[in-house]
């Protein structure tokens, strides 16, 4: 165990690179935001935050099949690592599910005059945050020896909700907009600014899960170090 | 330039959220690691003991 801390000490939780390169990929993307991309004709300045609301989504949807795979292999294969992965991508989904809906909100706000609607798309999405939240609530509740096996499951049904938030506004007619990337109805400067913050926001996302994985690792080294503490005491005492 | 507030207090909120979120993870890997230093030292301890 002592070997497993020294390993988390040795190697840095976020490599250089990939911190340098989100950080210039954030300042980027703010330029083109808010100087580069031109003005929605019909709804105007708020329309800009789209530009973060869609690449959000994009992360939480990627986090959350990365966190079910996970799940998967760790069911196959019983590695830790796996259910650490799984628990690091899921606990940043609902970050970024947060700030989806959120912004969405902000947006709804000004434009439907509502801050909300239950139609299909929201409600999948809010679905899929609950699903999430719950996750994290049962984990620390679970016992110890089930505790991967459990949510490994919760979140590999949790997965199941992506394809259904996504094709809601292509199946039903829902007050949020439809797609708007393939049917052409982006002006090239607003595909690229789109394109650009999806980039961007999934070396964010790489930059915290390795975070996030690295803490689920040292939380892992903790429970352990305090069972073999345990275990020698009962020795002592016997 | 009409609707800029509810632009400005979007972004505002969407990155308050995520430098809250890495906040709170440091302050968690600093726990953490006090923790392991300081059952790893008591781990020490319960060995000498058991030698001795």
């Amino acid at each position: 165990m002592g070997g497993m801390v020294k390993e988390l000490d040795d190697k840095p939780a976020l490599p250089l690179w990939l911190g340098g390169a989100a950080a210039l990929a954030m300042m980027v993307h703010l330029y083109l935001v808010f100087m580069w991309v031109p003005t929605e004709s019909t709804m105007g300045i708020v329309q800009r935050l789209f530009y973060f609301h869609v690449p959000a989504a994009t992360v939480a949807f990627v986090a959350c099949f990365v966190g079910g795979i996970s799940a998967i292999l760790y069911l196959v294969k019983r590695d830790p690592k796996y259910d650490d992965l799984s628990l690091a991508a899921n606990e940043t989904l609902v970050v970024f599910e947060i700030i989806n809906i959120g912004l969405g909100m902000m947006w709804a706000r000004p434009i439907w005059g509502i801050w909300w609607t239950w139609d299909a798309k929201l409600t999948s999405a809010f679905l899929l945050l609950f699903l999430y939240v719950a996750y994290l609530v049962i984990r620390p509740a679970a016992p110890v020896e089930q505790r991967a096996t459990v949510c490994a499951v919760v979140c590999i049904l949790g997965m199941a909700d992506v394809p259904m938030v996504y094709m809601s506004n292509r199946l039903f007619r829902t007050q949020h907009p439809s797609p708007v990337i393939r049917s052409g109805g982006l002006a090239p400067e607003m595909m690229t600014t789109l394109f650009f913050g999806m980039a961007t926001m999934l070396l964010l996302w790489l930059c915290v899960l390795s975070i996030r994985r690295r803490i689920a690792r040292l939380d892992r080294a903790a429970e352990d170090l305090t069972r073999r503490a345990n275990e020698l005491d009962d020795l002592r005492r016997d | 330039m009409e609707n800029l507030s509810w632009l400005f207090w979007g972004y505002a909120a969407a990155w308050a959220v995520i430098f809250v979120y890495l906040f709170r993870l440091s302050q968690k890997e600093r726990a953490l690691r006090r923790k392991i230093s300081e059952l790893q030292e008591a781990m020490e301890d319960r060995w000498k003991q058991k030698k001795a």
